[in-house]
């Protein structure tokens, strides 16, 4: 017994002790200030896993816990010169006691209304993943850790295993090799710009590649084509056609004799090209596919048509890996320009060159996830904002990402991954009637966002609720508060509310009217100052 | 359109002296901009200095130069002097300036127009420059709003309500037209009918905006309060430097209430507003405790403390913004923010109290001696203001706590300024505990106390100029982070230079 209160006096002393009260309140400032920097620099998620919600953050407001504890404890029985700071120090273990109920049972979350669309969803800030065998009708959810690094999960479930986590990621370019090179599905990388201006351009003809063969920047048109299609495109022929066949990729830029022209069906042009011994016809004003025997279009036919004389009123740009083809309306003829890795080629259009970086036949470019660490920007997040898993199937591997789901085939079963928010699910239904957003007079800035929401309650029917900033939602211990708003496609506004639950919300009060009380009391009220000298105290 | 006008205008009166209405008559005139109503003094003395960094146009004041710069809408000849103003040193060089040149005439930098938006297309990262490069922009856009009238929006009646319509749209030719017979002056007539319709409608409440600008209370608050102290250090007597005391006090308090009533809010809602309170908060507060301990340092502390806070207010005006905008939505009609906010600040006033005394006592230990009973005096009026800023200051991050609870459903969420807040309350915290250890002797106590106000500085200032994000992003402005840098400066020397004469003693 002895040693046990001996052993006890020790753990008091200890945790009771002023100087580690020192300690421990100068570890939780300076944690906090790092915060401070981390989630200015990272955002407010980035600080919340690496700082505010981890483990040993927790530790630290154990201790803060433990010394405010024991100081208490060792000052025992009270004393009169006291009574202030025991009350301090119980409103601080009653604080701690009901944010620790907070953290262990309140739900903080959002539910997002979309106008007259009925939802009890409500989000929460967790992620997890979900894998859902729609034949089967199953559905397994696994928790992702709350971590601020990449982190290796190591889980597995018939068959399917989830690698690593990655909480804040972007995408990045990766080439994939191709398993068998046929020349024909080539990617290239380049840069198009201008003095003030440039951007960097990728196109791809492989299926798989996360990368299309198009792009548009601002009024130009990029196309992306075979590189066989090149020498078609520099030539100028009287009707600017070209014939090609997917297939072989073989190309013919048909000239006048090439040609036989006959007046079709519907009083359209028809036109017969004789192409590598074949004869096709086409109806080239109405579709690029060629006429079959019973003069209907045949979408099984290799060969395609189109017109050059469609691109040349804006700006299109043609590209083939190490050709590039354009209109030049000055000189009023289609270009051809050649250029290796590293070269440019000047572009018709107000001082464009464009410079070729990468070209590939062997491998096709697509999009992973990389870790990052976040990076905010005036208060946004502009980069690392994406949270992605890696999973392996049999020989399979590939990246489910949030808010991109994911379906994937497995002996012919479809299995479905999908990476979001954990959701709670409400006993009742909130409709958004109306969102509305005042603005200061003769200005566009809101001055109030308000919520008309109706709440169905199931067999209790239903209520009508209006929801703006300091005048929430309350019902069965759930409180909705107005937090955001969006647009929908569809025009109206949507509204985004915050919900809440907070069973330690008594006790945290609590806990505060105690610390202040007590810290008048102990600072204001006991008077015991030191006499200036040369005088007495009266 | 506008042009026809003006040659109709023209046609009509002989003389064009005639037509100059833009004088002192309409100082008075309510206009709406930014959201709110206001005399248009006030919003031409704001737009000027916005562009120009002066309140005058040449030999114009801002009221008449801002009419004559709207009447180029239309076409009336009118050429004022426009100096815009240019602040960064290299925007100065991009603009084709000399470095020393502070401004650059609107016309020339009209012409470099394209130069701005191209230059600011390819800027990333947000720094001090593009930050400046965005407000020459903006300066010239004001100033193509009021020479396109389309920079204030004037009263008209229409079915017993007021509306308000650009200038623009308000000198219409039929309106002009139907008032040629009504007097000497058409457009003065149009003037005084509307301001009058607005007078019936909604009263002269907005006039008290144009008294708090002319009076200028603020600066004859800074006078007082400097009078004070010169009489409270030279004079044995404490009645005239009380008298001055009482007088800034009143000042102030006419001022702020003033502010308040055109407002219609709690003065604490922007930075401007915050120096102002805890200037003054300083001063009652330091009034408070030497009713409760008659020691006259207490008053010489919150009298200083008040001359800052002053001073920041009329200097500082690259950091703090006077005008009296709307507020954000979370703001409005707030008593838990209102109370949160003013109990904070009353505590960074109490703890600027022991900062300013800290302070005073190391640089008096630095260059003659104090003797240890005088010493052990000093740290416990220190330690006075830190217990009364300490109970504030709890009672403020908890007030916060219960502000975030009722306006977003939680109490705590490591939000910064909130989180700094803590941290403040924290580090006094540390020390007053460490102060029963054998840690921090008396010597060591005053150091820190001085050292320790960094933190209220960064937790007022640093979270709005340096960290500027979070749910508090209604607060951040700029130019603040070179005044925070050279605080922590100054601060760190003067502990520096206190406390090698304390390690030589020890």
């Amino acid at each position: 017994m002895n040693t046990l209160i001996s052993s006890y006096r020790k753990v008091e002393l200890f945790f009771g002790n002023l100087k580690f009260a020192v300690i421990i309140i100068l570890l939780f400032a300076v944690s906090l200030g790092y915060g401070t920097f981390m989630e200015s620099y990272h955002g407010t998620e980035y600080a919340n896993r690496l700082i505010y919600k981890s483990f040993w953050f927790m530790g630290i407001q154990f201790g803060m816990f433990l010394s405010i504890l024991f100081a208490t404890l060792i000052r025992l029985p009270p004393k009169k010169h006291l009574y202030g700071f025991y009350v301090i120090h119980s409103g601080l273990i009653i604080l701690f006691i009901g944010s620790f109920i907070t953290y262990q049972s309140g739900v903080d979350g959002t539910i997002t209304l979309t106008p007259n669309l009925p939802a009890r969803n409500i989000q929460v800030n967790e992620d997890e993943l979900r894998i859902q065998f729609p034949s089967k009708g199953k559905e397994v959810t696994v928790d992702l850790p709350f971590t601020a690094f990449k982190k290796d999960l190591n889980y597995e479930y018939e068959g399917i295993t989830l690698k690593t986590f990655l909480p804040f990621s972007e995408n990045k370019q990766d080439w994939i090799p191709i398993k068998i090179e046929d020349g024909t599905q080539s990617s290239s990388r380049y840069r198009i710009f201008t003095p003030n201006f440039g951007e960097f351009v990728t196109l791809s003809l492989h299926p798989q590649s996360d990368f299309s063969n198009t792009q548009q920047m601002g009024p130009l048109n990029v196309h992306y084509m075979p590189a066989s299609l090149a020498e078609c495109f520099a030539q100028n022929t009287p009707d600017g056609l070209i014939v090609w066949n997917a297939e072989t990729s073989g190309c013919l830029a048909p000239l006048k004799k090439d040609l036989k022209k006959k007046k079709g069906i519907s009083g359209q042009e028809m036109i017969e090209v004789e192409f590598s011994g074949q004869k096709v016809q086409f109806l080239p004003g109405m579709s690029p596919l060629p006429l079959d025997d019973k003069m209907n279009l045949s979408e099984n036919s290799p060969f395609r048509i189109f017109s050059k004389k469609l691109f040349e009123k804006s700006p299109h740009l043609f590209l083939f890996g190490k050709h590039a083809a354009f209109f030049d309306k000055e000189k009023n003829e289609w270009g051809s320009q050649k250029f290796e890795i590293g070269e440019e080629v000047s572009l018709p259009w107000m001082g464009f060159k464009i410079r070729l970086l990468e070209h590939r036949t062997d491998a096709y470019p697509t999009m992973l996830p990389r870790y990052v660490k976040p990076v905010q920007e005036n208060g946004q997040v502009i980069s690392g904002d994406i949270k992605a898993v890696e999973v392996s199937i049999g020989d399979q591997t590939f990246w489910v990402k949030s808010g991109e789901p994911i379906a994937f085939n497995q002996n012919g079963e479809r299995i479905t991954f999908e990476l979001g928010k954990k959701a709670l699910l409400l006993p009742y239904e909130l409709v958004l009637d109306q969102f509305k957003m005042d603005t200061d007079p003769g200005t566009n800035n809101p001055a109030s966002y308000e919520s008309f929401v109706t709440l169905f309650k199931g067999n209790d029917g239903s209520t009508k609720h209006h929801v703006f900033m300091n005048n929430p939602l309350k019902h069965q211990n759930f409180t909705f508060y107005q937090a955001s708003y969006f647009q929908t496609n569809e025009g109206p506004f949507g509204s985004v509310l915050s919900v809440n639950f907070d069973p330690g919300r008594f006790w945290k009060y609590l806990g505060s009217i105690f610390l202040v009380l007590g810290s008048i009391w102990h600072f204001v009220l006991r008077k015991k100052t030191v006499v200036k000298p040369g005088e007495t105290r009266v | 359109m506008f042009k026809i006008l003006f040659v109709f205008l023209i046609s009509m009166t002989s003389a064009f002296g005639q037509m100059d209405f833009c004088n002192k008559d309409l100082e008075t005139f309510p206009v709406q901009a930014g959201g709110r109503e206001k005399p248009l003094y006030v919003f031409a003395n704001e737009t000027i200095r916005f562009m120009t960094g002066s309140e005058k146009v040449g030999e114009y004041s801002a009221t008449e130069a801002f009419c004559k710069l709207s009447l180029k809408a239309f076409g009336m000849p009118v050429e004022l002097p426009i100096m815009v103003k240019v602040d960064h040193v290299d925007v100065r060089k991009v603009l084709g300036m000399q470095e020393d040149q502070t401004s650059i005439p609107v016309k020339e930098l009209e012409s470099k127009a394209d130069l701005i938006t191209s230059e600011l297309s390819q800027l990333k990262e947000n720094n001090s420059f593009k930050k400046e490069l965005t407000r020459v922009e903006s300066r010239l856009n004001t100033y193509r709003a009021i020479i396109n009238a389309r920079a204030w929006s004037v009263p008209v009646k229409t079915e017993n309500k007021i509306e308000f319509i650009t200038i623009g749209e308000f000198l219409t030719e039929s309106r002009v037209a139907s008032a040629k017979d009504k007097g000497s002056n058409p457009v003065s007539f149009l003037f005084a009918e509307s301001k009058a319709d607005y007078l019936a409608l909604k009263g002269d409440q907005y006039l008290l905006e144009l008294k708090y600008y002319k009076w200028n209370l603020f600066n004859w608050a800074l006078i007082s309060t400097l009078l004070s102290i010169i009489l409270f250090v030279a004079m044995k007597n404490k009645i005239p430097g009380t008298v001055f005391i009482l007088l800034t006090i009143g000042l102030q308090i006419t001022a702020i209430t003033l502010r308040v009533m055109i407002s219609g809010r709690a003065p604490i809602t922007n930075m401007y507003e915050t120096v102002m309170f805890s200037g003054f908060g300083g001063l009652v507060i330091s009034c408070v405790i030497y009713f409760m301990r008659k020691e006259i340092m207490f008053i010489l502390a919150g009298l200083a403390c008040n001359l800052l806070g002053l001073m920041m207010m009329k200097f500082a005006n690259g950091m703090l913004d006077e005008g009296i905008s709307p507020l954000v939505p979370v703001l409005r009609d707030n008593f838990w923010l209102s109370t949160h906010v003013s109990t904070i600040i009353l505590s960074y006033a109490a703890l600027a109290l022991s900062w300013l005394l800290a302070n005073a006592l190391l640089i008096k230990g630095r260059f003659s001696t104090v003797s240890s009973a005088e010493y052990r005096y000093q740290v416990d009026l220190i330690y006075t203001c830190i217990k009364v800023g300490v109970v504030l200051l709890a009672a403020g991050v908890i007030l916060g706590g219960v502000w975030a609870d009722y306006s977003w459903g939680r109490f705590w969420g490591w939000d910064p300024k909130e989180t700094w807040s803590l941290i403040v309350l924290l580090i006094y915290m540390a020390i007053l505990h460490g102060k029963y250890t054998s840690w921090i002797p008396p010597k060591r106590f005053v150091l820190m106390v001085a050292g320790a106000f960094m933190s209220v500085m960064m937790a007022w200032f640093g979270v709005n100029y340096i960290l500027a994000s979070g749910l508090h992003s209604y607060g951040f402005s700029e130019g603040g982070a070179i005044f925070l840098g050279t605080f922590f400066l100054i601060q760190t020397l003067i502990l520096i230079i206190a406390s090698i004469k304390t390690s030589k003693e020890a």
